[in-house]
């Protein structure tokens, strides 16, 4: 099993993106996605659409990433459209025994599927765009005024950037337990699905224990490497806003406020 | 058991692992595989077990295709033993007993032939049965190694493959190790097919060694053969000879002398080497 | 200067694993310490750096003392410590990012870092991977850029605890010339390990056993005096053509040409 590129790991196209303070970034999204979810009319659906995909567009990134990256949240998607439809109250417009299918359910399942698709495609640019580590140096610089509140930020930074870093070397041992139990004879997909959840023992157990393992290691190596309590650290990469963070952060402003405007005025 | 690969290829996304790569492997013999890290020795031992589903050329035992599926993919051969570099990875049974029997479970035997096979399969590998009902997490290093072992050998295979079986382990406890399998492989007239980085002991045990480097099999020779008559080769590929093979070829340099020797072993080396250099005077 | 005075350990009360220890290491020295899987070498190691605190006595390295807190982040940056693992190390993301850690720990100006930075690649010969993710490097590799990421923090000694053992041999021959190259710069090494061949570049060898010293000097002496069956280890291959030699002809063959053939074998 191959996974050179996981879903939402950083590719690399140098687009105007790439070099936009994490910050930036970051504040930008949450403001689009709270926008998002204030939405109610079509008009202001495609509007919106557009506007994601002109990011996508100016991204650079091939279009692939971002297909099999919802395709991957396919059944997630299916299962909340279904639900909607089904369980949404109002004008039947067709019936099956005790199944009825509402135009408010239809009306609600597709509005609410496009809006999650919006918000991953949205989630990814931010993971696709940003290395793991300036995205962490970013929310740590965003959240450090609650340091003085006794938030241990740069250990939740530190502990971001060890999540992601570790990400492909447990992935790597999953793969070698996996196949070392293939090897003794041992296929999880030709068990019957009942049986399948207990089947996960003989690889989840020993991937836990190595984890765990590996996890009481690091913790002397950021002893020996002097990380202390993490408080006092100077840093190498210094975050600083450019012309283009403010030029960025305007024209979200402006769109946000658009969307919501016309959303209001109920087009 | 006759192991034949003809004209086989591996091909990843990004790179040939192993490029037309012909090899007949004959039973009753310990052979290791050496090369440099990368060289296609893991590779090669993976396609033998049939844990690598697409592969180019042809595999067969015995005279006969290995089995494919409806997709063409190669399907694993229960009955060659593979032992993973630090096997002990994948325990995960509450008592080593559990651990023992999973695969024989599995093939569904029943609990009189596990705990007879058990029985015999403990001292082979130096444990004892007071061990039984402890957890695998709960033994030190080299008698978890050893636990991984042997619920290899409990299905009783005739062929042994074996990835860097002593990684990671002191001395004491490899010399013991390697002892144990020799053993084990000269009874009955096994194959052990044994990837390895350890020059010494691919001369003091093998019988035949398989060299290999960037996806090619280079040579598939005697052990003595290798070592002795083309050492020049090896080094150009970066690795070392055995310790002993640098001793003889340092003294035959230094006393201007051809010495001949038995085999590339410790014991017949040394037993040359040393009346050169007591006349020499040290 | 680095002493252990009357030092007491035990993971579990009543199973004591060091036992009343004691010993000095001065500076510049390359100590080997050599001893059985459970022997406590790794557990001296690790108190050595304060990453564990004695139960009972002292562990002082010049005016600090690894029991008192205050003093922990002075020793985490005069001591430096490689691990056996090379994967488990290796906190961040690239390799520049971490040689860097480290420093922004001790809190190094952004400005010397960049230079620090340089040389400590130079020094392990990996100055062109600054943007490579450790599943790219090998097990040797990411050795030399735990290495490098302490050399960053200018220790004054260096604890290699049995860094080679998970390392192919061109891993392992990369990570000792390292080692040695460190020390002919005035480093002090301290080198934990059970392969005896690299025993013969240190100056001095601890044997540990049990919990206590059972060897304590040079080690041509060490293998003269010493039966190492006794405590599990084997002979480097020279030494053992010695023994051979002595024991089948009587013969007392020169120690110092045994070692030097062992030298130039590897």
């Amino acid at each position: 099993m191959s996974r050179n590129v996981l879903m939402g790991q950083y590719w690399e196209t140098n687009s105007l993106f790439h070099r936009l303070d994490p910050r930036t970034k970051i504040i930008s999204i949450i403001f689009i996605m709270l926008c998002f979810l204030m939405l109610d009319t079509i008009i202001s659906y495609i509007v919106a659409t557009v506007f994601i995909l002109a990011i996508l567009l100016l991204s650079k990134i091939p279009f692939h990433i971002f297909r099999s990256g919802l395709k991957s949240m396919l059944f997630i998607l299916m299962f909340t459209f279904l639900y909607h439809v089904v369980f949404t109250k109002g004008n039947v417009i067709w019936s099956w025994s005790f199944i009825e299918i509402t135009m408010e359910g239809l009306h609600n399942g597709i509005r609410i599927v496009w809006r999650i698709i919006l918000l991953i495609l949205l989630a990814s640019m931010l993971t696709l765009t940003t290395k793991p580590l300036t995205l962490a140096h970013g929310l740590e610089k965003l959240l450090s005024p609650l340091s003085k509140l006794n938030v241990p930020v740069e250990q939740f930074s530190l502990m971001i950037v060890i999540a992601i870093r570790f990400i492909p070397t447990i992935l790597q041992e999953l793969d070698r337990i996996l196949l070392a139990q293939r090897a003794r004879g041992y296929d999880i997909t030709s068990l019957p699905l009942p049986k399948r959840i207990f089947a996960y023992i003989p690889i989840l157990i020993p991937l836990l224990f190595t984890i765990i393992q590996r996890a009481e290691q690091l913790t002397y190596a950021i002893d020996a490497r002097a990380y202390g309590n993490g408080k006092g650290r100077t840093t190498f990469k210094q975050l600083k806003f450019k012309q283009m963070d403010y030029q960025l952060g305007g024209i979200v402003i402006i769109i946000t406020l658009s969307l919501i405007l016309l959303n209001i005025g109920g087009v | 058991m006759v192991y034949q690969l003809n004209n086989v290829s591996v091909n990843y996304t990004d790179r040939v692992a192993l490029h037309n790569v012909s090899c007949t492997i004959e039973e009753g013999k310990w052979i290791s595989i050496i090369g440099r890290t990368g060289a296609g020795k893991s590779t090669f031992v993976k396609v033998l077990k049939g844990l690598i589903p697409s592969i180019d050329g042809d595999y067969s035992i015995d005279q006969q295709l290995v089995q494919r599926d409806s997709k063409s993919q190669l399907k694993v051969i229960p009955d060659i033993g593979y032992v993973f570099q630090y096997p002990e990875h994948q325990c995960f049974e509450t008592s080593v007993y559990k651990e023992l029997a999973f695969a024989s479970k599995m093939m569904g035997h029943s609990s009189q032939q596990i705990t007879h096979a058990i029985e015999l399969i403990l001292p082979q590998v130096g444990l004892s049965e007071e061990i039984l009902p402890l957890a695998p997490f709960q033994l030190s290093g080299g008698y978890k190694r050893r636990l991984a072992i042997a619920s290899e050998l409990m299905m009783n295979p005739r062929l042994l493959i074996l990835d860097e079986p002593t990684a990671g382990l002191d001395p004491v406890s490899r010399l013991s190790l390697m002892r144990l399998l020799k053993e084990w492989q000269q009874q009955d007239n096994r194959t052990i097919l044994n990837v390895s980085h350890q020059m010494n002991d691919v001369a003091e045990y093998s019988d035949e060694v398989i060299a290999f480097h960037e996806g090619h099999l280079m040579e598939h020779c005697d052990t003595s053969t290798l070592f002795l008559e083309q050492g020049q080769w090896l080094a150009k590929l970066g690795m070392s000879l055995p310790e002993p093979v640098q001793l003889l070829k340092l003294v035959e340099e230094l006393s201007g002398q051809n010495i001949e020797v038995a085999s590339c072993r410790e014991r017949d080396i040394f037993e040359k080497v040393w009346p050169i250099l007591h006349t020499r005077g040290c | 200067m680095l002493t252990f005075d009357h030092v007491h350990f035990y993971y579990k009360k009543g199973q004591p694993v060091i036992d009343n220890l004691s010993f000095t290491i001065g500076t510049g020295e390359f100590v080997a310490i050599v001893g059985t899987n459970g022997c406590g070498k790794s557990t001296i190691a690790k108190l050595m750096d304060g990453l564990l605190i004695p139960k009972k006595g002292s562990v002082t390295f010049n005016h600090l003392d690894t029991s008192r807190p205050s003093d922990l982040d002075m020793i985490h940056e005069h001591i430096g410590f490689v691990f056996q693992n090379p994967e488990d190390q290796f906190i961040t993301t690239t390799v520049m990012d971490e040689v860097v850690f480290g420093m922004e720990n001790i809190r190094v100006l952004r400005e010397e870092i960049q230079s620090r930075l340089d040389h400590a690649l130079r020094s392990v010969q990996m100055e062109d991977y600054l943007d490579s993710m450790p599943h790219q490097l090998s097990g040797g590799q990411k050795q030399r850029i735990a290495i490098a990421a302490i050399v960053a923090m200018r220790p004054q000694i260096i604890i290699f605890d049995e860094a080679t053992s998970m390392l192919d041999p061109l891993g392992r021959e990369h990570v000792l010339s390292i080692m040695n190259e460190l020390h002919r710069l005035g480093m002090t090494i301290i080198h934990i390990t059970h392969h005896m061949e690299e025993v013969l570049s240190a100056e001095r060898i601890l044997l540990i056993h049990e919990g206590r010293i059972e060897f304590d000097g040079n080690p041509l002496t060490f293998f003269e005096t010493v039966d190492v069956k006794d405590y599990q280890l084997e002979l480097p291959f020279a030494v053992r053509l010695y023994q051979m030699l002595y024991q089948s002809t009587s013969l007392m063959a020169d120690w110092k040409e045994m070692i030097r053939i062992q030298w130039s074998i590897n």
